[in-house]
C-alpha cells in the first residue's frame, strides 16, 4: 500500500483556502511578508512609518494610512499598491505573482490572522476574548450622547435633526427642501399602514394649516389596525415567518397564523418591545408566571403568550418525524435566527468551530443549544410522522382538566340521548341488538356455538335455559350462551365496536347476569375478563366458583359473596379510572317476581398498570381455583358510560312485533342527529392548541465537534453569550433556560438590545439602517454611520419604556424625514447614495404594498383580519416527491397571503418580498421585465384596474374631475394641465381604436377607463413613494 | 424650483427609445430596438477586440459531476483499487484519513479522429467529441454546493456578485430588444436559487430571466388587451407619464429600470411564445434532441429552445440540469449518475450537432460545467458512493472559438490533484469573455469606489484552447 499525504481546502467558510488558518499564513503570508516587504517595513527600518512585521503594524499602517483594515478587502493601501493600481507600487523590484495577491486578500478578508497575537481557541477550552474584540463598538454600553451643536438651527424640527444636521454641516452639505404636503401624506401611509391615502384624506391634510397637521397625521395612522399589518410584515421578514415546515415534504403549518395574527396585535397595541420579544423566547413560562404576583405591564393573555413563542418554533424545519435525528439542524436555524434578529449577531459559524471572525465560542453555541434543547418543540408534520405533533395547548392545565371534564359530561349525555334512542327502536322493532349492547346473542343461530362477531372455543351452546330474566338493562330476549367444563383455555371472548377510555371525570360501567345451573360440584371457576385486548391490558377480574363470587382487588382475589345455587345474578360495576378503583353490585333473582338480595361491595382496586382502555370482554376457565369449571349461562352483557338502571328499578317491556314504519323512520332520523352530534363533540378538540415551544427536560448540551452531532465533546452549561456577560443559569433552576435567557437578551445592560431595534425602525423609515447591516451589528458588520445617532435613538427607546410608535413619532417629526426626495446637483456628487440624509430615498414600493393598493382602488380589498388557511384536511400524505403546494387566492391585505418555504409564492416571489426560509433583513428591489409582464397582463391587475374604472365612473363628474381623481388615488398629486389633456386624448384614441376593433359601444367607455387605470397603477408615480 | 441636472434633450434621449419611439413614429409600428441610441444599457456595443463568438450556451450539471467517471479516466486508480490513502482532510474534517481508492465502474472509450476518452456515461457526447475541448484539472475555492455553485456562476463563493451572464449582458448589450439579454432555462431553482443569475450591483436589467419549461415557460407573457394596438396605446401612455415624472425628479436608475422593464417585457410577449414554440421544428430535428424519449424529453426541450432563443440573439443562455435536489450529488451510489447521464446525453449531443449544421457552432460558445467533482477515495472499500471534491474536476467547451477535439489539463494518477495545465473558475470565466471580445481585465464596474471584475484579480484565459 501507498500511502499519499493530501491537503484538502477548508470550505466551511467557503473562503479558500483548504488550509488552516495558522497553516496558511505560515505557508503563504509570511515568507511574502518576509521576503518581500520586511527588509524596509521591519524591525530595521521603517520606511514610511511602517512595520509590516505584526499584524498591529499592518493595521496601524504608515505614514499615508492603514495598510490593510481586516476583513476589508476594499480598503487599506496594501492591496492597491501590490496591484500596482496607483502611483503606489509595491515591492518596487516587480509585481508580485497574481496568486500570491490573491493569498493576501483572502488573509485580508478573512480577518488577517496572525498566531503570535491572536489564537483561536479549540473547543472545548474556555475561550479566550481579545480585548481588541471586546472593544468592538457594539459591545460598548450605550453612551448619552448629547445632540451636537449646528450651524444653521433654522433647518431643525427636532433634536434628532441635530446629529444629521451637523455631519451634513461637515461636509459643506445643505439638505434639500421640506416636502410639499401631498407628497408628506403619501409617504407616512405607505410608510405606517402600507397602503395610500384617499383624495378626501389628501385634501383634509393639505387644508390643515396647524403646525401639528403632521403629527395629527402620524397618530391617527398609528391609532389604525392598519399600521400592525404593515409594520408586523416588517417583523415577520426578521422572524422569518412561513405557512409551511420547509422539509423536503413542506408540510402546511395550520396554526402558524396564530403567531402572525399576534405579532400584528402586538404591533397595534405598542407592546413594549422588551415585553415582546421576552413574551417570544419565554411566553410560556412568563404564563404560569403571570398567575402568580406580578404581570406584565402590557396587558396580555395566557393565551397570546404561548402563541408568541411560535417566533422559535416558526423557522425552517428538517425532521421528517418528531425525533431528534435532525434536531441539531432545528436548534441551528433557531440560535442563527436569534442571535441576528434579536441581537444583531451571527451565531452560526460558531456551531462547527470558534467563530472566526467573531467573540463567538463554540462554547456559547452550545450553551445556547442546551436551552433550547430543554425545551419541547411543536412538529409540522413531516414524511416519516404525517401530522402536527407536540402542539403546545394555550391554557392553563387546571383548565384542560375542566375543558376534559366538560366534555366528559357532554359525551355521557349525548351518550344517554342515543342510548335512548336506540332503545326505543330496540322496543319497537322486536329486534334487541338494535336496541344496545345485548353483544348480539339475539342474532346467533339458536341451538349452536355461538358464533361472529363472537369468538369461542371449547363446549359452548345457545340456549334458551340461558335467557336470563332479568329484564331492566335489556328486553327480555330468547337466549344466552351455555358453556361447560372444557380446557382452562376454553371460553368466548367480543371486541367492542366502541372501545371505552378513561378520561378525568369519566366512569365506566359493566353489567353481565350469570347463572350456574342445578347444584354443581365442580371444583373450578370461570373468569370473567374485562380489559384492552387479550389480556393486553387488564382493567378487572371476576372469577366465579360454584361456591362463591370473588373480584380481584389489585393482585389479589377478594370474596364479595356467595353463589346461590340454580338462581341468577346479575352483577353490576362501576369503574372509576381518576381513583384506579371500582365498585360492585350483585344483585339475585330469587322469585320470578322481584330480586330478592343485593351484595354490594366497593373500593376494589384494578389491575396495576391498566392502560385506560376498555374494549374486550373474554369468559373463560382461568379463575381463582383451578379445575373444571361449572356449567355457566352468561347473558345481559353491557358496557357503557352512563349508569345501567338498577334491578327492579325498570322494566323494559317484551319487544313488539310489528314495528311501526314511520315511528321507525323518526327514530332513525334521530338516531342519525344524535350520532353525528355525538361525534363532532368527541372529535371537538379539548382546547386551541398553538405551533410553538414548552418547557421539555432540563439538559445540559455536549459541543458537536465540527458541528456533527454524533462527535460528542464535552458538556457545555446552558448560559448566555460569553461577549454579553456569560451569565450561568441559577444552579436552582429548573427551567429549560428560556426565562432567563430572555432575561438576558432583553436587559438594559445588553447594548445590542436597544440598538438594533432602533437601527431595524430607522431602516423602516428610510430605507437604509444607521448600521446598514441590520442583522450584523459584529466585526464584520459594517460600523454606524453616525454612533451617537444610534444610541441617543436607543436611549430614546429605553426611556420611552421601548415603545416603538413613540419612536416612529420622533423620527417622522424629523426635517430629516419630511424632506423632499428631489436630487441637488452638488449633494449629488459628494453623496450621490444619500448616506447623509441630505434627501428623502425614493423607493419603489414592496410587493405587499403594490398588491393592496391596487386591491383597495379596484374596491376589493377585504380589511377583515382572516385566521388560518384553507388547508387540505388530514390525513395527509405529502412526500419529498409529492410535496404540499398550494396557492389560496384571496383579496385580504397581502401579508395574509399563504408563504409556503419550498415553493415561494410567484406574486411575493416576484416582487422581492422576503425569503422565508431565513431571517431577512433587508429586502433588495428589483426591476425586471417579468414583473412588467405581470403589470401588463396579470388577471389581478386588469381586474383591479376594472373596479377601479367603475366607482370613477360611478361617481357623477366630468371627465376632468375623474381624471383627477384618478391621479389622486394612484400618486397622492393631481395631474397637470397638460397631463389633464394627454389623459383625454389618451381616453379619446383609446375608445377609437376598440371601436375600430369593434368593440360593442357600451363597453368602450369603462375599457377606455379600465386601461387609463391599468396605465396608472403601474406608472413609476403609483409604484414609487416619493 | 429643482435645479436642472441635465438638459431636456439629454433625458430624452436617455429615456427615448422603445414606446416613445413609438409614439412619435406612428402608433401602431412595430417595437424596432435598432432606433435606441448607443446610451441604452442593453444597446449592442463592441467588445474590446474581434470575437470568435457571439454567445453563450452555458450547461450547468448541478450537484458535483464526477471528473473520473465522465471525461478524465484513471487506469492507476483501477489498477490501485482497494488500496489505501491517506487524506489530510475529509468531509470537511482536518485529520489523518486512511481512505479506500475506489476504480470508476464506468468503462472508457476513445471517440472520434481526436481519440478523445469519454466514459460510457456519455456515448453520443462521445460522438461530438472532435467539436469539443475538454478541461481536465479544473478546481475552485468551495466544496459545498451552494457556494461552489455561486463561485461557478459569479466568480466568488463567499459574496454576492454579478453572474457571468450579467456580466456579458453589460459588456456587449444584446441584438434583440424584445427578448432578455440573459435567459436562465432551469425546471427547477439550482441550489442559492435566484442568486446564481442576479446582477447583483450591474443594472437589473441584465439579470437573468428565469424561463421554467411548462406549459407557460413565462408568466404572464399572453396579453389580455383585446388587441396589440391597445396595448401599444397604453404602454405609449404610460412612458408618456413616466417621462414627464422623470423630467420632474431628475435622472434616476430605478425609475429608467421601470421604464425599460415594459420595452422589453412587450417585446417579449411575441418574440418568447414563438421561440419556445417547437411545434414546427422537424420530426428529424426532434428525435435528435430526444424529444419523443421520456428520460430525454426535459432537458432536450432545454436544448432545442436555447438553440432557438440563441437564433433570435439572445446573448447568455443557461441550461440548469436538475436543480438543488435529485441532481448529481450521488453520495450514495455512483450508479445514480446512469439516470442523470442518459438524461443529457442526447440533447447536448443534439445541441451540438445542431449548431454546427445550421452553421452557429462557429460563433456560439457552448461551455459545460459542474460545481465540483467528486473523491477518488471513500471510507470504505466497496462505499458505492463518493464525495465532493472541489481540487480536481472536469468542465468543457466547444464551438465559438475552442479548439475541438482536444484535452486541456491533467490531474494526477487518481484524479486527485491537478497536475498539469490547473485551471481556476476565474481562468474559465477570463476565457469565456475573451472569445466573447471582452478582455477580463478591462470589462469593470465602479461599485462601492472599487473597479469590480468577474474574474476579481485573477484569471488567465486558457490560450492553448483556443482555435
Amino acid at each position: 500500500m501507498q500511502p499519499i499525504l493530501l491537503f484538502f481546502v477548508a470550505s466551511c467558510l467557503g473562503i479558500t483556502p483548504a488550509l488552516d488558518d495558522d497553516v496558511f499564513f505560515e505557508s503563504k503570508i509570511r515568507p511574502v511578508l518576509v521576503e518581500k516587504c520586511q527588509k524596509c517595513h521591519g524591525s530595521q527600518k521603517q520606511q514610511g512609518g511602517l512595520r509590516l512585521d505584526t499584524r498591529s503594524g499592518l493595521v496601524k499602517g504608515g505614514d499615508t494610512g492603514p495598510a490593510i483594515i481586516p476583513g476589508k478587502t476594499g480598503e487599506g493601501l496594501l492591496l492597491g499598491a501590490l496591484a500596482y493600481h496607483g502611483d503606489l507600487k509595491m515591492p518596487p523590484s516587480g509585481k508580485l505573482a497574481l496568486e500570491t495577491i490573491k493569498d493576501i486578500e483572502l488573509w485580508i478578508a478573512k480577518g488577517a490572522f496572525w498566531p503570535t497575537e491572536k489564537n483561536p481557541t479549540p473547543g472545548g477550552r474556555t475561550q479566550v476574548i481579545m480585548p481588541s474584540d471586546r472593544a468592538h463598538w457594539a459591545f460598548q454600553q450605550l453612551k448619552r450622547p448629547v445632540p451636537p451643536k449646528v450651524k444653521n438651527s433654522a433647518l431643525l424640527q427636532n433634536e434628532m435633526d441635530r446629529f444629521l444636521q451637523s455631519t451634513l454641516e461637515r461636509s459643506n452639505l445643505i439638505p434639500v427642501d421640506k416636502a410639499n404636503k401631498s407628497t408628506l401624506i403619501r409617504r407616512a401611509s405607505f410608510d405606517l399602514i402600507g397602503l395610500p391615502p384617499t383624495p378626501e384624506e389628501i385634501l383634509a391634510f393639505e387644508a390643515d394649516s396647524s403646525p401639528n397637521a403632521f403629527s395629527h397625521l402620524v397618530d391617527r395612522l398609528l391609532a389604525s389596525p392598519r399600521y400592525g399589518e404593515r409594520w408586523g410584515r416588517h417583523w415577520l421578514d426578521v422572524a422569518r415567518y412561513a405557512d409551511t415546515a420547509g422539509d423536503g415534504a413542506d408540510y402546511p403549518l395550520p396554526e402558524a397564523w396564530k403567531y402572525r395574527n399576534w405579532v400584528i396585535r402586538s404591533f397595534n397595541s405598542d407592546m413594549p418591545y422588551n415585553q415582546f420579544v421576552r413574551e417570544q423566547i419565554a411566553g410560556d413560562i412568563l404564563a404560569n408566571e403571570n398567575r402568580g404576583n406580578k404581570g406584565p405591564t402590557h396587558p396580555t393573555t395566557l393565551s397570546d403568550q404561548i402563541i408568541a413563542t411560535g417566533f422559535l418554533a416558526i423557522g425552517k424545519r428538517y425532521g421528517y418525524a418528531p425525533n431528534t435525528d435532525y434536531q441539531y439542524l432545528d436548534f441551528a436555524d433557531v440560535i442563527e435566527s436569534t442571535g441576528r434578529s434579536l441581537l444583531g449577531l451571527s451565531l452560526g459559524c460558531a456551531r462547527c468551530h470558534d467563530h472566526k471572525y467573531e467573540p463567538i465560542g463554540t462554547e456559547d453555541y452550545y450553551a445556547l443549544y442546551g436551552i433550547f434543547q430543554s425545551s419541547q418543540w411543536s412538529f409540522p408534520g413531516g414524511e416519516e410522522h404525517k401530522k402536527p405533533d407536540r402542539l403546545v395547548p394555550v391554557v392553563t392545565t387546571g383548565e384542560i382538566h375542566r375543558l376534559a371534564a366538560q366534555k366528559a359530561e357532554n359525551v355521557a349525555a349525548l351518550k344517554t340521548r342515543l342510548r335512548e334512542i336506540l332503545l326505543q327502536k330496540a322496543h319497537l322493532s322486536g329486534d334487541p341488538i338494535v336496541g344496545g349492547p345485548d353483544l348480539g346473542f339475539e342474532k346467533q343461530k339458536p341451538k349452536s356455538p355461538i358464533g361472529s362477531p363472537w369468538l369461542a372455543l371449547g363446549p359452548n351452546i345457545l340456549s334458551p335455559q340461558a335467557q336470563s330474566p332479568f329484564n331492566h338493562i335489556h328486553p327480555q330476549g330468547k337466549q344466552g350462551v351455555r358453556m361447560s367444563a372444557g380446557a382452562a383455555n376454553d371460553g368466548v371472548r367480543y371486541v367492542f365496536a366502541d372501545p371505552v377510555m378513561a378520561s378525568p371525570g369519566k366512569k365506566i360501567h359493566f353489567s353481565i347476569d350469570f347463572h350456574v345451573p342445578g347444584k354443581s360440584v365442580s371444583p373450578g371457576a370461570f373468569r370473567l375478563y374485562v380489559g384492552r385486548g387479550v389480556i393486553a391490558s387488564t382493567a378487572l377480574d371476576i372469577s366465579i366458583s360454584s361456591q362463591s363470587i370473588m373480584v380481584k382487588n389489585g393482585t389479589q382475589w377478594d370474596l364479595v359473596g356467595p353463589l346461590n345455587p340454580d338462581t341468577w345474578h346479575s352483577l353490576n360495576i362501576r369503574i372509576d379510572p381518576d381513583s384506579k378503583t371500582y365498585d360492585g353490585l350483585i344483585t339475585t333473582f330469587d322469585t320470578p317476581k322481584l330480586p330478592s338480595t343485593s351484595i354490594p361491595f366497593s373500593g376494589k382496586k384494578l389491575a396495576p398498570g391498566w392502560d385506560g382502555v376498555i374494549d374486550t370482554f373474554i369468559c373463560d376457565g382461568i379463575g381463582h381455583v383451578p379445575g373444571s369449571v361449572p356449567v355457566h349461562d352468561l347473558d345481559n352483557i353491557a358496557l357503557g358510560e352512563v349508569p345501567f338502571a338498577k334491578p327492579g328499578t325498570t322494566t323494559l317491556l317484551p319487544l313488539a312485533t310489528t314495528p311501526d314504519k314511520g315511528k321507525m323512520a323518526q327514530l332513525d332520523m334521530l338516531q342519525k342527529e344524535a350520532t353525528s352530534r355525538l361525534n363532532a363533540e368527541v372529535a371537538r378538540p379539548l382546547h386551541d392548541v398553538a405551533y410553538g415551544v414548552a418547557e421539555g427536560q432540563p439538559t445540559n448540551a455536549k459541543i458537536q465537534k465540527r458541528g456533527e452531532p454524533d462527535k460528542l465533546g464535552s458538556e457545555v452549561p446552558r448560559r448566555f453569550l460569553q461577549i454579553l456577560g456569560g451569565d450561568f443559569l441559577d444552579p436552582k433552576s429548573r427551567g429549560s433556560g428560556r426565562m432567563e435567557l430572555a432575561h438576558w437578551i432583553t436587559r438594559k445592560e445588553n447594548p445590542l438590545f436597544a440598538r438594533v431595534m432602533v437601527n431595524r425602525i430607522w431602516q423602516g423609515h428610510f430605507g437604509r439602517g444607521i448600521v446598514p447591516t441590520p442583522s450584523d451589528f459584529g466585526l464584520r458588520g459594517d460600523p454606524p454611520t453616525d454612533p451617537n445617532l444610534l444610541d441617543w435613538l436607543a436611549f430614546q427607546f429605553v426611556e420611552s419604556g421601548y415603545s416603538i410608535k413613540s419612536m416612529h413619532r420622533l423620527i417622522m417629526a424629523s426635517a430629516a424625514y419630511q424632506r423632499s426626495s428631489n436630487g441637488k446637483e452638488a449633494n449629488l456628487a459628494f453623496d450621490p447614495n444619500n448616506h447623509l440624509l441630505w434627501r428623502f430615498s425614493k423607493h419603489s414600493l414592496d410587493a405587499e404594498s403594490v398588491r393592496d393598493m391596487m386591491l383597495a382602488l379596484g374596491g376589493n380589498l377585504d380589511l377583515t383580519i382572516p385566521k388560518g388557511h384553507p388547508f387540505p384536511p388530514e390525513p395527509w400524505g405529502f412526500t419529498i416527491h409529492a410535496p404540499f403546494y398550494a396557492l389560496y387566492e384571496s383579496n385580504h391585505r397581502s401579508v395574509f397571503l399563504m408563504s409556503q418555504r419550498n415553493r415561494r409564492h410567484p406574486y411575493l416571489a416576484l416582487f422581492d418580498a422576503a425569503d422565508p426560509n431565513i431571517s431577512t433583513a433587508e429586502r433588495i428591489p428589483t426591476t425586471t421585465p417579468t414583473q412588467a409582464l405581470y403589470l401588463m397582463n396579470s388577471p389581478f391587475v386588469h381586474d383591479q384596474a376594472k373596479g377601479f374604472a367603475k366607482s370613477l365612473l360611478a361617481k357623477n363628474q366630468d371627465d376632468v374631475t375623474r381624471i383627477q381623481q384618478a391621479h389622486l388615488f394612484t400618486r397622492g398629486t393631481g395631474p397637470s394641465p397638460a397631463e389633464i389633456t394627454e389623459s383625454l386624448e389618451f381616453l379619446q384614441s383609446y375608445e377609437t381604436a376598440l371601436k375600430i376593433n369593434g368593440t360593442p359601444s357600451p363597453q368602450v367607455r369603462s375599457m377606455a377607463w379600465t386601461a387609463l387605470a391599468r396605465v396608472l397603477f403601474t406608472s413609476n408615480a403609483a409604484l414609487h413613494v416619493d | 424650483m429643482q435645479p436642472s441636472l441635465f438638459s431636456r434633450r439629454e433625458l430624452l434621449q436617455r429615456a427615448s427609445g422603445g414606446f416613445g419611439a413609438i409614439a412619435l413614429a406612428g402608433l401602431f409600428q412595430q417595437a424596432n430596438g435598432s432606433q435606441d441610441p448607443p446610451s441604452d444599457p442593453l444597446f449592442p456595443k463592441q467588445g474590446h477586440f474581434p470575437s470568435r463568438a457571439d454567445r453563450v450556451i452555458f450547461i450547468y450539471s448541478t450537484g458535483g459531476v464526477s471528473h473520473i467517471d465522465t471525461f478524465d479516466p484513471k487506469p492507476k486508480l483501477t489498477a490501485d483499487h482497494g488500496k489505501t490513502i491517506t487524506a489530510s482532510r475529509w468531509l470537511n474534517k482536518p485529520g489523518k484519513f486512511d481512505r479506500y481508492l475506489i476504480k470508476s465502474r464506468f468503462p472508457f472509450k476513445q471517440y472520434g479522429r481526436s481519440g478523445t476518452w469519454v466514459s460510457d456515461l456519455f456515448p453520443q457526447l462521445g460522438s461530438v467529441m472532435d467539436d469539443v475541448c475538454v478541461i481536465n484539472g479544473m478546481w475552485c475555492e468551495s466544496d459545498g454546493h451552494d457556494k461552489a455553485t455561486l463561485a461557478a456562476h459569479t466568480g466568488s463563493a463567499q459574496f454576492a456578485r454579478p453572474s457571468a451572464g450579467s456580466w456579458i449582458s453589460y459588456g456587449l448589450g444584446t441584438p434583440n430588444q424584445n427578448l432578455p439579454s440573459f435567459m436562465v432555462l432551469a425546471p427547477a431553482a439550482p441550489y442559492a436559487g435566484a442568486q446564481t443569475w442576479g446582477s447583483d450591483f450591474l443594472p437589473a436589467c441584465h439579470q437573468g430571466t428565469h424561463v421554467i419549461p411548462g406549459p407557460e415557460p413565462l408568466a404572464h407573457i399572453r396579453p389580455r388587451t383585446p388587441s396589440r394596438n391597445l396595448q401599444l396605446l397604453e404602454l405609449a401612455h404610460l412612458k408618456r407619464i413616466n417621462q414627464n415624472g422623470l423630467l420632474q425628479s431628475g435622472p434616476d436608475n430605478a425609475l429608467e429600470a421601470r421604464i425599460r422593464s415594459f420595452e422589453t417585457a412587450f417585446g417579449m410577449q411575441t418574440e418568447a411564445p414563438e421561440a419556445f414554440n417547437i411545434a414546427h421544428e422537424t420530426e428529424e430535428t426532434l428525435k435528435l434532441y430526444g424529444i419523443d424519449q421520456k428520460t430525454t424529453s426535459g432537458f432536450g426541450w432545454q436544448c432545442l429552445v436555447a438553440r432557438r432563443l440563441a437564433e433570435r440573439g439572445v446573448r447568455f443562455l443557461e441550461l440548469i440540469d436538475v436543480g438543488s435536489s435529485n441532481n448529481w450529488d450521488s453520495h450514495g451510489d455512483m450508479a445514480d449518475h446512469i439516470r442523470l447521464a442518459k438524461a443529457i446525453d442526447r440533447p447536448i449531443a443534439a445541441l451540438i450537432t445542431d449548431l454546427k449544421r445550421r452553421g452557429m457552432l462557429e460563433r456560439t460558445l457552448v461551455v459545460w460545467t459542474t460545481e465540483f467533482g467528486r473523491t477518488a477515495f471513500n471510507a470504505k472499500a466497496d462505499h458505492p458512493g463518493r464525495e465532493h471534491h472541489n481540487l480536481a474536476f472536469t468542465s468543457w467547451m466547444a464551438g465559438g472559438g475552442v479548439k475541438g477535439g482536444m484535452v486541456h489539463g491533467a490531474t494526477d494518477e487518481y484524479g486527485i490533484l491537478p497536475t498539469k495545465d490547473k485551471s481556476y473558475t476565474h481562468d474559465l470565466h477570463a476565457t469565456m469573455l475573451h472569445l466573447l471580445g471582452l478582455d477580463h481585465e478591462r470589462l469593470t464596474y465602479r461599485h462601492a469606489g472599487r473597479d469590480y471584475r468577474l474574474t476579481d484579480i485573477a484569471g488567465n484565459v486558457l490560450k492553448p484552447i483556443l482555435a
